[in-house]
């Protein structure tokens, strides 16, 4: 009996745990592609490096003197001007062709390519990692979480809530459901369907930067960090349903459980594999994911 | 008919080339990682050796003639440095070849060194391999290889605690399951209990799920042979969870270096490693050496550095002692070489190529490596096991 | 225009003539890139280099997965982030034939081709559910799945790939060509490459060939599953050929610069069109712009050790301002020079 609880305490239990803290981060990071890929139709390959760079504006202004928290609100302002130049300055450029789909999977492909590259001529090679401004860990039910952790999964859960209000229950989520779902009528109807692409790009851009933030103080800051999560966000974003909110919550939380808890079993190599497999299932079989398409219900 | 002439006229030329070039400067072809995930390691390998070849040709150079290096970028990719290591052999026609990082890079190079009939040395690589089964006539290794640092932490960690227990975890790839394997035999053999092991995915982001198993064990030491950033997390999340505490971690020498060392913080102190080389071992070549690196590039040497500066030495002394850049004459002059670097006298094992020096443990304190320990380089290089020449 | 009987002969006859013309200029593109080819083997070869030979063997070996990329991309619209896969895959057949059954370039290149039809006939059941950036997704996914696999199954030689593939040659029956020679190997893999340049420009004016290009057309053609299966077969066996990296040593790092690659080179060749029938694509500049980025990137390698940034900067300017690529930037001049007249139906796709 006792064996049972010590395994549950000390095994299953942190698993649980550890995996959340996980899922709510990859929920953070897919949460940016799944609306724009949701609104414009963008793969966006270049996600990942946009959480980087938000990891290392933080870095930079922690290192001016500027307080983490502040950071917080700062970067992704800073962040939603990078995605709006960006969406206005390359995405529009090749925006109204047939093959969107292809030409900005490339040409924001070409993009992290690029942001790779600059951010090590900028900040060199090695790693940086902001202190982590919540320190000290905390007992719950016998399982040891970090307090920054426990933070991270309040803050994300407040996040994704925000997420989904600004998108179904604002205006402005209403402008952007209904340009996703008709273009040519949302326009008709008043809204200004290019501003509401660029802004959606921005918004999305700024969540990545959010990430970036938040995750850097227990994910280190450096050049490549930007392909941590984005293999698996995709992941998640195909699973959930490309352009769903709420797929995207549930893929990401079920298949950070199953990464983590299948590392018990099976060699932890093969848990990325097992997750990948997963989505070429899903793209086999049920490729809309679980939930529909932002705008589609 | 007419080609014929025309090739042997060319070849006349080449011939004269080759004899002009004794007054010409040695080229030493260097394919490092400069960009990638071990550009970090290349930057400190590169630094070395222009400190090196700086101070050479202020004396005079080698036999009168300048050093000179000549970069390129491998990417830490094998089949990349291949491509440029035949082209600094081909092209740029140089001497002699250094600064491979990955285990996989050297062993391939060296293959590239051989079919060129050259000379090629790694002062990174740790892969007990290259100086063992896959040894190559043509490839020396001036630098302490994996067997030699986990002999000589095994021998700190047993004096420290007698019979630990140990948890290990390492990264999941060729080099970070070896080097788990040689520690835990060596710790096996002087009598540490195994409690438990873990190979996580290389460039993990995350080790919690993991940190569950090391607490059900309860080790009294964990070993790990984690290397880069992911040394950053590792090392930082166990701090976070709180498992640090009555935790003794040791671990490779590649596992915290200058480069991480910062990023991990507070989190880094009272780890220890076998090491061949501290910033802080006292001696005046060393002290000399730490004083003009720091001079020339605003930063500390690490272990890489080090090497790569005593690689030109190494390269020097034979030169001197063969007199001559011929590749048969320099190997015979190589084997047996003894040469002074910042690390102290080494000397250049005949039967593998293996350099042989003193071994140190070591202990992160305030962000610096202080020695807490020293095994003789006998004692810690263990037998030669190459057969092929 | 009235559709009458007259009309339709003078659209047949200018389609004739706009397609003859297009051949023209394929093959004066073609030409001259063997030509090319030829004279800088003479140069390199009269020079004793061995560098800039294996650069350059590479570049053709890349320009066949381009050809590969583009066979999917260019005529059926369909963006394969997963070529790597096939590329990869390839290597490690053939290394494996050599090293431990026969150390034989046509025993490496049978199976490797045999096994690469067959993976891809596996990888197309299984990615011909999805369309558009689906398909791109799946075999990305496909991909990783099997790079992962291969990276952590040891008795493949793990991270540290297969070593000690041994030095072949390869005998054509009245001569034979050791690879290890710089030159020698050079030339056989440009003869490969150009048959395989011809196979696939022939199989293209075939009914299968033109069938693949009203794939893209006409998406209804989409109703047509069983072609559709044919066609990603074809997609499989455009990987025949790969066991001539059998010198080489594969490693698993490989599929990573591979997608890139597989996913960049077509670029610079050729892209898009607006899936008109008539509209042929233009193989040929996969070859060129598999060499252009190889050069490109040992040239800026030297200069700088940044050298992504810059050729992330050209590939993107390139999706931007040329998306025909260099090939469907040249031909329709190089037409106007040949053919006058031929080229203006055509034009309006």
């Amino acid at each position: 009996m006792t064996e049972i609880l010590e395994s549950l305490q000390f095994v299953y239990g942190p698993q649980v745990a550890n995996g959340l803290a996980i899922g709510v981060a990859v929920i953070l990071m897919a949460l940016g592609l799944t609306i724009i890929f949701g609104l414009l139709d963008v793969i966006n390959m270049s996600h990942g490096e946009f959480y980087a760079l938000g990891a290392y504006l933080a870095v930079t202004l922690v290192g001016q003197g500027v307080n983490f928290w502040l950071c917080l609100a700062l970067v992704p302002v800073a962040m939603a001007a990078i995605g709006y130049f960006t969406e206005r300055a390359l995405i529009q450029r090749v925006f109204h062709t047939k093959d969107r789909h292809i030409l900005t999977l490339l040409l924001t492909f070409g993009l992290a390519i690029i942001a790779e590259d600059a951010f090590k001529l900028a900040y060199g090679p090695n790693p940086y990692k902001p202190e982590s401004p919540i320190s000290g860990a905390s007992e719950i039910l016998g399982i040891m979480l970090p307090n920054y952790r426990l933070f991270l999964i309040a803050a994300g859960g407040a996040i994704i809530v925000a997420v989904w209000l600004v998108v179904y229950r604002t205006t402005l989520g209403a402008m952007v459901r209904a340009a996703a779902w008709d273009k040519n009528m949302a326009a008709s109807l008043g809204v200004p369907v290019e501003r509401v692409y660029a802004g959606t790009f921005a918004f999305g851009v700024a969540l990545a930067g959010l990430s970036g933030v938040l995750l850097a103080p227990i994910y280190s800051v450096f050049p490549t960090m930007g392909k941590d999560f984005i293999l698996m966000a995709f992941t998640v974003v195909i699973v959930g349903g490309m352009g769903s909110i709420k797929g995207a919550v549930i893929a990401g939380l079920v298949l950070t459980q199953i990464q983590s808890i299948s590392s018990l079993f099976i060699s932890p190599v093969w848990s990325d594999p097992l997750v990948f497999g997963i989505m070429v299932l899903f793209l086999m079989v049920r490729p809309q994911g679980l939930a529909g398409r932002l705008g589609h219900g | 008919m007419k080609t014929l002439k025309i090739c042997a006229a060319l070849a006349a030329v080449f011939a004269a080339g080759q004899v002009q070039a004794q007054g010409a400067p040695i080229k030493i072809g260097v394919v490092t990682p400069l960009t990638g995930t071990y550009a970090g390691i290349g930057q400190q390998v590169k630094w070395g050796i222009d400190m090196a070849i700086k101070e050479i040709n202020d004396k005079g150079g080698i036999m009168g003639r300048k050093v000179e290096a000549i970069y390129e970028d491998e990417e830490a990719n094998p089949n990349v440095a291949v491509q440029k290591a035949e082209k600094l052999f081909q092209v740029s026609k140089v001497d002699f070849l250094t600064g491979t990082v990955n285990s996989g890079s050297t062993l391939a190079v060296g293959q590239v060194a051989e079919r060129n009939q050259r000379l090629a040395a790694t002062t990174v690589s740790f892969s007990d391999a290259i100086t063992g089964d896959k040894c190559s006539p043509n490839v020396f290794r001036v630098n302490a290889k994996a067997g030699m640092q986990s002999a000589a932490l095994v021998e700190w960690m047993v004096k420290e605690k007698p019979s630990p227990s140990v948890f290990y975890l390492g990264p999941d790839y060729e080099m970070g399951r070896s080097t788990v394997a040689a520690f835990k035999s060596a710790a096996e053999k002087r009598g540490a209990k195994s409690v438990g092991e873990v190979f996580a995915p290389l460039d993990n982001k995350d080790y919690s799920p993991f940190f569950g198993q090391i607490r059900a064990a309860r080790p009294q030491v964990l070993y790990t042979s984690v290397a880069g950033n992911d040394t950053v997390r590792f090392m930082s999340q166990l701090a976070e969870f709180g498992l640090a505490k009555n935790l003794q971690i040791v671990g490779a020498a590649g596992t915290v270096t200058a480069q991480n060392m910062k990023a991990i913080g507070k989190a880094a102190d009272g780890y220890v490693t076998g090491a061949a080389y501290s910033a802080e071992l006292d001696n005046p070549a060393n002290k000399k050496f730490v004083a003009d690196f720091k001079a020339a590039w605003k930063a500390d040497p690490d272990l890489y550095g080090v090497d790569s500066y005593g690689v030109m030495y190494f390269y020097k002394a034979a030169v001197e002692k063969a007199g001559s850049t011929d590749t048969d004459k320099l190997r015979t002059a190589m084997r047996g070489l003894e040469w002074q670097t910042p690390q102290g006298k080494k000397t250049m094992r005949a039967g593998d190529h293996q350099a042989i020096q003193d071994m140190y443990a070591v202990k992160v304190t305030g962000g610096k490596f202080q020695i807490i320990a020293k095994v003789p380089g006998e004692a810690a290089v263990g037998p030669d096991t190459c057969t092929r020449f | 225009m009235a559709d009458t009987p007259a009309t339709r002969v003078a659209v047949r006859t200018a389609v004739a003539a706009n397609e003859r013309a297009d051949a023209l200029g394929d093959g004066v593109l073609a030409g001259a890139f063997v030509a090319l080819a030829l004279v800088f083997a003479a140069v390199a070869a009269a020079s004793g280099d061995t560098f800039f030979f294996r650069l350059a063997t590479e570049a053709l070996i890349l320009a066949g997965v381009a050809m590969a990329v583009d066979l999917l991309l260019g005529y059926t619209g369909l963006l394969s982030l997963g070529h790597a896969l096939f590329f990869g895959f390839g290597a490690y057949v053939s290394a494996l034939v050599l090293k431990h059954w026969s150390p034989s370039f046509w025993a490496a290149i049978g199976v490797t081709f045999a096994a690469a039809a067959l993976l891809g006939v596996v990888a197309g059941f299984i990615a011909i559910r999805a369309r558009g950036v689906y398909f791109a997704l799946i075999t990305f996914g496909l991909a990783q799945v099997v790079f992962k696999a291969v990276y952590n199954t040891r008795e493949l030689g793990g991270s540290d790939g297969i070593i000690g593939i041994p030095q072949i040659r390869v005998e054509f029956g009245l001569f034979s060509v050791q690879a290890s020679s710089p030159l020698g190997f050079f030339l056989v893999t440009l003869v490969f490459v150009m048959l395989l340049y011809a196979a696939l420009a022939w199989l293209m004016r075939t009914p299968f060939g033109r069938l693949l290009v009203a794939i893209r057309a006409n998406e209804s053609a989409r109703a047509l599953p069983g072609i559709l299966a044919l066609a990603r077969q074809a997609g499989g066996l455009r990987d025949r050929g790969r066991g001539r990296r059998a010198l080489r040593q594969p490693v698993p790092h490989a599929a990573r610069p591979g997608v890139a690659g597989a996913a960049g080179l077509p670029d610079i060749g050729q892209r898009r069109d607006h899936g008109h029938p008539r509209r042929r694509r233009h193989l040929v500049g996969a070859l060129y712009g598999a060499v252009i980025l190889t050069g490109l990137k040992s040239v800026i390698g030297t200069w700088t050790e940044h050298h992504l940034i810059i050729i992330g900067a050209l590939f993107m300017l390139s999706v931007i301002f040329l998306p025909k690529g260099f090939a469907g930037y040249v031909l329709p001049r190089l037409r106007r020079r040949f053919a006058p007249g031929a080229g203006k139906p055509g034009e309006g796709a």
